[in-house]
This record gives C-alpha cells, sequence and structure tokens, in this order.
C-alpha cells in the first residue's frame, strides 16, 4: 500500500519531464529566460541522476514520457504553473525587500518536487522543509548529493541520516505524514512557529485517509500562527450523474492497488475547501479548468495550442474540472 | 486470408498475423477506390458516432442494434486512437465491409491520418503488439480512401466534424481530391475537423484545425442541398448525442466510458424509413473473455490520471 502510494511520485515526475520535453513547462514570461533555462537543467539533471541511482524507477518515469499525450502535458502545466503563482503570491505578501523578515515552506509528500532549489536561491530570507517517506527521502537525497548541480545550488549536506540533506536553509527529511506525533516532532525541530509559513500538499492529502488528514490539518494549523496552505488534488464529482470519482477509483485500485480514502467525501470544491477549517473569505479553490479559462493569458494559451494537436476540448474539461487548487489562509 | 476466422479472431480481441492484415488492408483499398467521396446510402440505417478503440463497447453496439448480418450501418470515423484495441476495432469493420459490402459505410474521422495516430496512441498500439510499424503504415493506406461523407435516402448528410467555408454544396465535396494525407487546411480539413457551436458566423476553432459554425451555416447549407439533417461525431457528448439549431444537425457519440475514465454513455441513431430518428443508448461493459472473467488488457499504457 505505501509502495503504491510512493510510487506515485514517478507518476508526477514523468509528467512534469514530459511537459519539459515537449515545451509546455517551464510558462514562459518576457525577463524570465534564465530561470526557465535553469528549470529544464535541474529536471533533466534529476532525471539522469534517477538513472544511475535506480534504473527500475528510471525506465517507470522514461515510458510514461514517452506516451504522454497532450490532455495529460496540459494538466501538468496547470497544476505546476498554479501552484508556482500562488506560491509566488504568498512569497510577494511576506517577503518585504531588505526586510530580515524570514518566511518558511513545509511541502508535505514532496516527492521529487525540486521547486526548492530555485525558490532558496531566488529569495534570500527563505527556509524551506521537504517530508516525505523515508525510501522517497533516501532515493531523493542520494540523486541531490551525487549531482554537482544540485550541491552548487543547495550547499552541500551537512545531514548526519543516511536519508536526508540538510543545510541552514534546506531540510530534506522522513517524515510518516500519518503519525501526528512525529510530524510535530519534526515541524518543531526544523521551522518556527511564530514565522509565516506556507504548507504545500501536492496530491498528498488524496492519498490518506479522512481521520489522519484531519488530524495533520489541525496538527498544523493549530502549530503555525500565521500560514496559507496550498493544496492540489482530485475531488470525486458531486452529482449523482457524475461518474468520474467512481471510475477513478475502481481503476487505481484494479491498475495500481493505489486507493484514494476521501475522493468521494471532499468530492466537490465547497467541501473540498471546508476541510482546512478556515474563514470562508480567508480560503479560496478553482477547478483547473477554470485556472485555465480564467488565468492562463492569452498569449500564453496560444503557445501551448501550438505545441500539440488537442484533439478534445471536452475531455480536456471533464477531466480539469476533477482537479482543484485550494488556498487556505489562518492567522 | 479467410474473412470470417479473421472476423472470429478480432472480436475475441486477439492478434491477427501480419501477412492477414497486409492482405486485408490491400483488399479494402480496393473495395474504398470505388466508392465516391459521398456515398449514397437508403433506410433504414443505424448511423455510429466515435469508436477510438474500444472494441468491447463496438461489439455491444452491433450486439445491441441488431448486428451487422440484418441491418446497415455508416460509421462516421475516429475508429482509432486513445482505447486499446484500436486495430481490431478498425480491422473488424474492414473485416464486415469485405464480408458484408452494401451495410458498413465507412467515414473518414480526424484521427484516421498518421500524425495524429502518432501522437493518441495507434502507433504506439502498433509497435507494442507487433514490435515494428509495418502494420500502422497498411492501415494510413487505407485512411486515405475512406470516404469522407454519406447522404442517407438524399436528407441525412453524414459527415465525421461538419462544415467548411470553402463548401456550399454535396456536389463540391464530390470533387475533392481525397486520396491523400488530411491536409491542415481547406475543404477536406475543416469536414474533418469542425464543430457547431452558437456562434453568429465562422469562427476559429479552439482544436486549431477546422472552424467554428452556427446556426446560420447549418440553415443555409440544408437549405442549398435540400436536407433536412447533419449526423456528425467527433464531439464527446455525455448524454450520447446532442441535437442542436432546432433539430438540424445531431452529435452522435458511440464511445461510452471514454478513454475508460470519463463516465460517459454511448449512442447510436436508427433511422427508419421516412426519415423517423430513433435514438439507441448503450453503456460501458467490463470486457469479458469466452469463459466470462473480465480482461484487462496486460499491455496496457500508463493510466491518465494526475497522481
Ligand atoms: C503524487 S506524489 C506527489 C509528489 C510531489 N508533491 C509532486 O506533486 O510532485 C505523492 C507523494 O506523497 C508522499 N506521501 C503520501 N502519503 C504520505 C505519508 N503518509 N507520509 C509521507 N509521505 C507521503 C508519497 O511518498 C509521494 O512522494
Amino acid at each position: 500500500m505505501d509502495r503504491a502510494v510512493q510510487e506515485t511520485d514517478y507518476d508526477a515526475f514523468s509528467c512534469k519531464v514530459s511537459a519539459i520535453a515537449k515545451h509546455y513547462l517551464p510558462r514562459q514570461v518576457s525577463g524570465k529566460e534564465k530561470e526557465e533555462g535553469e528549470f529544464v537543467q535541474l529536471h533533466m539533471a534529476y532525471a539522469q541522476g534517477l538513472k544511475s541511482v535506480s534504473r527500475r524507477a528510471y525506465s517507470k518515469v522514461d515510458r510514461a514520457v514517452q506516451s504522454a499525450q497532450p490532455v495529460m502535458n496540459y494538466g501538468t502545466y496547470l497544476r505546476s504553473v498554479a501552484i508556482d503563482e500562488a506560491i509566488a503570491c504568498f512569497l510577494k505578501e511576506h517577503v518585504k525587500s531588505g526586510a530580515e523578515a524570514p518566511v518558511q515552506v513545509v511541502n508535505l509528500g514532496c516527492g521529487s518536487d525540486l521547486r526548492m532549489t530555485q525558490m532558496l536561491s531566488q529569495v534570500p530570507h527563505l527556509k524551506w522543509l521537504d517530508l516525505d517517506f523515508k525510501e522517497s527521502v533516501a532515493l531523493k537525497s542520494r540523486i541531490l548529493e551525487n549531482n554537482p548541480l544540485f550541491q552548487r545550488e543547495l550547499g552541500p549536506s551537512e545531514s548526519v541520516e543516511t536519508a536526508g540533506y540538510l543545510t541552514n536553509r534546506y531540510c530534506l527529511t522522513s517524515c510518516d505524514l500519518n503519525d501526528i506525533a512525529q510530524v510535530a516532532e519534526i515541524l518543531k525541530k526544523f521551522t518556527t512557529q511564530d514565522c509565516p509559513t506556507l504548507v504545500l500538499s501536492e496530491c498528498v492529502l488524496c492519498y490518506m485517509k479522512s481521520a489522519e488528514s484531519k488530524a495533520l490539518i489541525n496538527c498544523i494549523e493549530s502549530f503555525y500562527k500565521m500560514g496559507t496552505w496550498i493544496s492540489y488534488d482530485p475531488i470525486g464529482g458531486d452529482d449523482s450523474a457524475d461518474k468520474f470519482g467512481k471510475i477513478m477509483q475502481t481503476n487505481l485500485r484494479e491498475s495500481r492497488h493505489l486507493e484514494m480514502p476521501t475522493l468521494m467525501v471532499y468530492n466537490s470544491p465547497e467541501k473540498y475547501a471546508q476541510r482546512f477549517n478556515t474563514a470562508p473569505h480567508s480560503t479560496s479553490i478553482v477547478t483547473m479548468w477554470q485556472y485555465y479559462v480564467q488565468s492562463v493569458p492569452d498569449e500564453e494559451k496560444m503557445r501551448l495550442k501550438t505545441l500539440q494537436f488537442l484533439d478534445e476540448i471536452e475531455e480536456l474539461e471533464i477531466i480539469l474540472s476533477h482537479y482543484i487548487l485550494a488556498e487556505a489562509s489562518w492567522r | 486470408m479467410k474473412v470470417d476466422e479473421t472476423i472470429a479472431l478480432l472480436r475475441q480481441g486477439k492478434q491477427v498475423s501480419e501477412e492477414t492484415v497486409y492482405t486485408l488492408c490491400l483488399r479494402s483499398q480496393e473495395l474504398l477506390m470505388s466508392e465516391a467521396n459521398v456515398t449514397r446510402v437508403d433506410t433504414p440505417v443505424t448511423i455510429c458516432g466515435d469508436i477510438h478503440g474500444q472494441l468491447h463497447d463496438l461489439l455491444t453496439l452491433f450486439d445491441k442494434s441488431g448486428g451487422v448480418e440484418n441491418n446497415k450501418y455508416v460509421f462516421l470515423g475516429d475508429f482509432v486512437d486513445r482505447g486499446f484495441y484500436s486495430l481490431e476495432s478498425f480491422l473488424l469493420l474492414l473485416c464486415y465491409k469485405l464480408r458484408y459490402p452494401d451495410r458498413i459505410t465507412m467515414i473518414r474521422g480526424n484521427h484516421e491520418t498518421r500524425q495524429i495516430t502518432k501522437v493518441y496512441g495507434f502507433y504506439d498500439e502498433i509497435v507494442r503488439k507487433y514490435g515494428n510499424s509495418n502494420v500502422w503504415r497498411y492501415c494510413c493506406e487505407v485512411f486515405d480512401y475512406l470516404s469522407l461523407g454519406a447522404v442517407v435516402d438524399g436528407q441525412v448528410f453524414c459527415v465525421h466534424g461538419g462544415l467548411s467555408p470553402n463548401v456550399t454544396t454535396v456536389n463540391q465535396i464530390r470533387a475533392i481530391e481525397r486520396k491523400q494525407e488530411v491536409p491542415h487546411e481547406g475543404a477536406m480539413c475543416d469536414l474533418l475537423w469542425s464543430d457547431p457551436d452558437e456562434v453568429s458566423t465562422w469562427s476559429l476553432s479552439p482544436r486549431g484545425a477546422g472552424f467554428l459554425f452556427g446556426r446560420n451555416e447549418v440553415d443555409q447549407f440544408l437549405h442549398c442541398n435540400g436536407l433536412e439533417l447533419i449526423a456528425r461525431a467527433h464531439q464527446l457528448v455525455m448524454e450520447g448525442y446532442k441535437e442542436m439549431f432546432g433539430g438540424g444537425l445531431v452529435t452522435v457519440w458511440s464511445a461510452p466510458n471514454y478513454c475508460y475514465r470519463c463516465g460517459n454513455v454511448a449512442a447510436v441513431l436508427r433511422i427508419e424509413d421516412g426519415l423517423s430518428r430513433e435514438y439507441m443508448i448503450f453503456e460501458a461493459v467490463q470486457a469479458q473473455d469466452d469463459v466470462g472473467n473480465a480482461i484487462i488488457p496486460t499491455k496496457k499504457p500508463q493510466m491518465d490520471y494526475f497522481l
């Protein structure tokens, strides 16, 4: 079961690599060409690292990249860009130029997410905590340690654990999010309670049971004085005529032995938003379809269209309407 | 090659030899070559939308609509891509056509092209199943000979996508040089790519090929050609079919639970003598083998979800 959940990281990573190979990612913003180049380099370096550390994992990624279709590339682009934008928005609010006020990010179920690399070099007073299962952390830290590019960007690791990475601003360490005592201990050890905190869960809460995810949310929201939770997840759909979620559960169970226990519980944007206990005016949620229609600039839409023939807008809408990005703030 | 034996194999989703596919494609080409760009068909007939390699659902379609032994069918294209059994679905239709030439009309869809099948799965399926792309090439040759439309009893115009600003009469379609890869623009492209929409005139399509057309364009085309209905496919409809513009156009979609994940039902449209319309709705079935065990495709590509 845990293994099936851990392996979803290869899916997330291979989707990203595919979207890069087909030039969906990085998003193009004029004046950001240098960052865009770095983004590609970092991901290619990580993929190479994966190849030398785990052939098995690499071949999974490689196969998935070969067959990724436009709908998946679109969805990956939107997921990545929407989260980046939400993070940028948080930082803009809390990082005052010149001031020494620190901010921190806690990335729950970080998997192979490489956001920390560029963020840490762009935002001087940022601290970043990456958490995942032990096996995933072991894999990631080996890749980071073996590669000069990551060494240069992150600085050398002082971690005494074999599975982990530690510098004065970046910490990657293993933690089972279902174990609340462990979570609390790690937050205490590596983060500061009264510093503005961004909590990120990208396709992570969906693999947890309802009670455990509730406990995790409560624990984190009561620990930090002020924070913003950014969460990306699938939702099952709440209309009795909408079978998407049920079919998804069956498909994933049959093909991957993978469970999404709360897909049909927090099955609408409204219900998903409510799980954060935050005030309604400081909680917002959009489906990825809404994000595509409302927030992607026309030039980007045009650019995406030229990358591959997207044959089916209706299908894209159905799928993207079942993934959301929630932002919930408390203080 | 014995057509009946091949049909039996295909119906079970079993692999047929490269030589068989070659012969089948060659004979189909000869048959299709003699067909006009726009075929004439008589009622009663069953009009079917996109299939997309969902072989088991195609079998359900035949089952529930009476079968090719007793009925005529028009298929509006998109036989291949997306599903796990593109090859078997396409070959089965070709076999039926060879076996019962006047009962099966196959119209070309926007997926029946070399370029699109390379992106949307048919090419990969062939390489997975045969270890090389020969069979894909044979099939693509057949694609180039598929017709572009059909007219039922002089009244119902059948096409995969829709209308084109370059086409005002059905006769103009008859004059197109169709035996080629679908071009990126022009009449032939539009017929395969366009969509109806609530627009007041020809508009850009979000798909990047073809156009959007509205009620005006449909009314005009119907009037100009003495037609009653445009039957087309090309767009997923959750309810299986959707009539628009006061019943002047219908979209028919025949791939239930599209891509094994969309949760939609499918439909076919039966047109009787006297042009009455009847829709038959059907749902996806779990594929089963001879003894009733669920078939989960073994060489299945990755699951298409964001995880
Ligand atoms: C789909 S991946 C997402 C990875 C990353 N957030 C991204 O989007 O690229 C899910 C990740 O969550 C981790 N995860 C799920 N449940 C967890 C738990 N209870 N404790 C720690 N990590 C967990 C998995 O190991 C996996 O790396």
